[in-house]
């Protein structure tokens, strides 16, 4: 009987039929188009739309509210995509800065070596003060609200990236190719463009992806201790902070679908990036 | 970035909320006798930060437990002798003199006189924290139980600050200890105070008054969630809990919703933005409230009563001038018919105000009738308003852009932006220092500026409590104008709020004799009226 089935299965699943470069792309392709599903809906979404209601104040999740509702009666589950919306765009603002920032230093660490340790000393500190208190400073000092809340994640999450892209920068120097190139009188800037960045790029591609569930977390994280965007607009951690005043009173499906849906969208991020790695990074897929 | 630890710190997460809510719920337990009290039920205000002092802001605007009054209101909101047998005034306001008991004792054994009112008074006008004395010049002992309080000004409010401010001992008085080791002459005497936890006391032997039936008060620090949760495990005989709780039910519990002469309410600043700032630099002034069919507008078009059915959860009462409905000063007049959508359209296109690009929000010469309106965020009520008042608005064509904020941040908008304020007390010089034209720097955010009402209320000032009713009442309409909405409408008014309390079933409040509760107020008004009817059952 089990081996029957196998059998079928191995006839008739197209998936199990895939090579691993097949299955890779479906599995980016999907997790793509779910993020980016995501994301258009909730900006067909107006905040001024989620509107109070008070005759349906804390209903319990129902086919007309799928996330139940909270305590002014707004739909739960339109005020999640929304947040989920504004999560992924924060965190899309993050990544990208924080790459912008992570490649600058690293070439301009590769310059001489005053500054490569200058930078490494730069890394150093920005680890050692925990992030979410980095994050907290940042946002306040730039005056909270979106644009706060971005930049706090984005002048955190440069850190990683930028010691990896400084190590692969100084091992591609010590190459061959580089030193004959310098002895032919390249410029820096002719041998960092035409060497170094190709080599580098799938380095970057997949480090902006995986800083992704990082920004979004501790985007949840800052809105959720209360700083940054108003009680009243849809953000994950601000949905999830006002829920705990309700779980005293038997409102679980304000905590429990909006914190799902925020895993939810953390893990396909990290799907995406791991499997857009094995496409980029061929060897990394036999690991 | 291993996926196990993204997971792991979003179940973290998920586990520290619902943890957090049954921890909440299995917080320490608080054993109880029946002849004991324990509260959560100081919770307006939360915990004092100076700790029990009433100079630095010590309940003065309620029963200080610790320390006594002069006076004390009762519930016709007149005023009762208690450290006082008589008190009279000079024919202009402008001189008050109080007769003192002379059997009263601070729980040190000293003896309560006049050194020690005229000490309270004089270094709480110094002090500047907690009541406003600006009208007050002195206060001199003259005899032993004679006070006499010397004013700059006709005041015949200043009657009102008797029954606010607790007296402290002179002789001992330290402004750096003495909140944290209050010694008064009240109905019950500080044991000890847990920072951040609980303050317990208990009844003062020697109290010149009726004597509590309870040997010993315990007032935990918990609010919200927290006070709510310390019900249903019966750890507590009393908690405040926030309206968004009234309509839970607590086994064992009765949920009792006092009266109130608390209100919430918009700024509508009246001036125009021209640049001008206040002496400490705040900028002042509004281009779009400072039309006056703005204001008439947003008075005329929301609908009070959905607000108070759905915001305020069913327990509010709309109010259009935002002087309670229990207060002898209440302007039925004043009063208008909202809900007009109709007519807040009319007012606006009359005054010029037109969707001209067709996005529903009107325009005029250029500037959009779009307005920032601030709320502290941690106050849900103020929120839920806020946003109830953006729908609304939305209607009639104006744009409320609610903003959840602190009370730091919304130091530099006050008179700028409106603000949703709470007020309430039982001294009509609130209504002084919220709409007379000589306060706008100080309390007038709405910078009003009308002659007819500084009349009204320069004349209130100078009669006696009874016959200045009519003055205040005058104030808010007179036939003419008024600070209401139907005169100057420099406020959006919308409605007063409840106090919800869980009341354990064998405790009996005496709710006929509860006082109406003023803006942080507390429920402790008529404690020693407060009994066991039963005994304190189990919990199981």
């Amino acid at each position: 009987m089990a081996d029957k089935s196998k059998d079928v299965s191995s006839i008739y699943s197209p998936i199990a039929n895939m090579n691993l470069r097949t299955k890779t792309l479906l599995t980016i392709g999907l997790t793509v188009f779910i993020l980016v599903a995501v994301v258009i809906t909730s900006l067909f979404i107006n905040s001024a739309d989620i509107t109070t209601n008070f005759n349906a104040m804390n209903q319990p999740p129902s086919f007309e509210h799928l996330f139940g509702t909270d305590w002014m009666g707004r739909d739960m589950f339109t005020r999640t995509m929304k947040g989920l919306g504004l999560s992924v765009q924060i965190g899309a603002g993050a990544s990208i800065l924080s790459s912008i920032i992570a490649i600058i230093l690293a070439f301009v660490g590769s310059i001489n070596s005053k500054l490569d340790s200058f930078i490494a000393w730069l890394v150093d500190l920005f680890l050692s003060v925990p992030h979410i208190l980095l994050i907290i400073l940042i946002s306040i000092g730039l005056g909270g609200g979106a644009f706060g809340v971005t930049m706090g994640v984005a002048l955190t999450h440069w850190t990683s990236l930028t010691r990896i892209l400084r190590a692969e920068i100084k091992q591609i120097n010590t190459s061959e190719f580089v030193k004959l190139s310098q002895r032919f009188g390249k410029s820096k800037i002719w041998i960092a463009k035409k060497h170094i960045l190709p080599l580098v790029i799938t380095q970057i591609i997949v480090g902006t992806i995986l800083i992704f569930p990082h920004a979004i977390m501790h985007e949840a994280s800052v809105t959720f201790l209360g700083f940054g965007l108003s009680p009243h607009e849809p953000a994950i951690g601000v949905i999830l902070s006002e829920s705990m005043k309700y779980l005293a009173t038997g409102n679980w499906w304000l905590a429990l679908f909006p914190g799902l849906a925020l895993l939810i969208i953390v893990l396909l991020f990290d799907i995406a990036g791991e499997n857009i790695k094995k496409m980029l990074d061929p060897t990394s897929a036999n690991e | 970035m291993d996926t196990k630890y993204i997971i792991g710190i979003i179940a973290i997460l998920l586990i520290a909320i619902i943890g957090g809510a049954m921890f909440l719920g299995g917080g320490s337990s608080v054993q109880r006798a029946d002849n004991e009290l324990v509260v959560a039920a100081y919770s307006h205000g939360g915990e004092p930060e100076t700790g029990f002092d009433p100079i630095l802001g010590w309940n003065y605007y309620s029963e200080p437990l610790i320390q006594s009054t002069l006076l004390k209101v009762n519930r016709n909101l007149d005023y009762e002798n208690d450290l006082a047998t008589s008190w009279k005034a000079n024919d202009n306001f402008t001189e008050y003199t109080v007769k003192l008991r002379d059997d009263v004792k601070f729980t040190d054994n000293s003896t309560l006189d006049a050194e020690d009112v005229a000490f309270t008074f004089n270094e709480a006008k110094a002090t500047g924290a907690s009541l406003d004395l600006s009208s007050m010049d002195n206060a001199t002992a003259v005899d032993n139980t004679t006070v006499k309080f010397d004013l700059n000004k006709k005041d015949s409010t200043f009657v009102d600050k008797f029954a606010y401010i607790g007296i402290v001992p002179s002789d001992s008085y330290n402004n750096e200890t003495y909140g944290s080791n209050p010694v008064g002459s009240g109905p019950f005497k500080f044991v000890q105070w847990d920072k951040g936890q609980q303050v317990i006391l208990e009844k003062n032997p020697d109290y010149y008054g009726k004597q509590p039936e309870f040997n010993k008060l315990t007032i935990l620090f918990e609010q919200n969630e927290a006070a709510l949760n310390a019900a249903r495990n019966k750890e507590v005989d009393v908690a405040a809990v926030p309206m968004q709780y009234a309509n839970e039910t607590v086994d064992g519990y009765n949920m009792v919703l006092m009266d109130t002469i608390d209100v919430r309410g918009l700024t509508l600043p009246t001036e125009p933005n021209t640049g001008k700032t206040t002496e400490d630099g705040s900028p002042m002034g509004n281009n779009i409230t400072a039309d006056k069919a703005v204001r008439e507008a947003l008075n005329y078009g929301i609908n009070r009563t959905a607000i108070a059915e759905g915001a305020l959860n069913g327990v509010g009462v709309p109010t259009s001038d935002g002087v309670p409905h229990l207060l002898p000063w209440y302007n039925k007049e004043a009063q208008i018919q909202d809900a007009d959508v109709d007519k807040a359209k009319k007012l606006l296109s009359d005054a010029g105000w037109k969707d001209t690009d067709g996005d529903g929000i009107v325009e005029k010469d250029g500037v959009k009738a779009s307005l920032n309106v601030y709320y502290p965020s941690n106050a849900p009520e103020r929120q839920a308003i806020a946003v109830a008042l953006g729908e609304q608005a939305k209607e009639f064509g104006i744009e409320i852009n609610a903003t959840g904020s602190n009370w730091d941040e919304m130091g530099s908008h006050k008179w700028t932006d409106p603000i949703v304020f709470g007020y309430g007390s039982t001294d009509p010089s609130t209504i002084f220092s919220k709409y007379h034209s000589s306060q706008i720097e100080t309390g007038n955010y709405a910078m009003l500026n009308d002659s007819a009402v500084d009349a009204h209320i320069d004349k209130a000032m100078g009669e006696s409590r009874e016959a200045s009713y009519d003055d205040w009442k005058a104030a808010s309409w007179d036939g003419k104008t008024g600070f209401s909405a139907k005169g100057d409408a420099p406020w959006l008014w919308v409605g007063e709020i409840k106090y919800g309390y869980f009341v354990d079933d064998s405790l009996d409040i005496s709710e006929d004799t509860a006082l109406i509760q003023p803006h942080g107020g507390d429920i402790f008004g008529n404690i020693l009226d407060w009994s066991r009817t039963s005994s304190i059952e189990e919990s199981k």
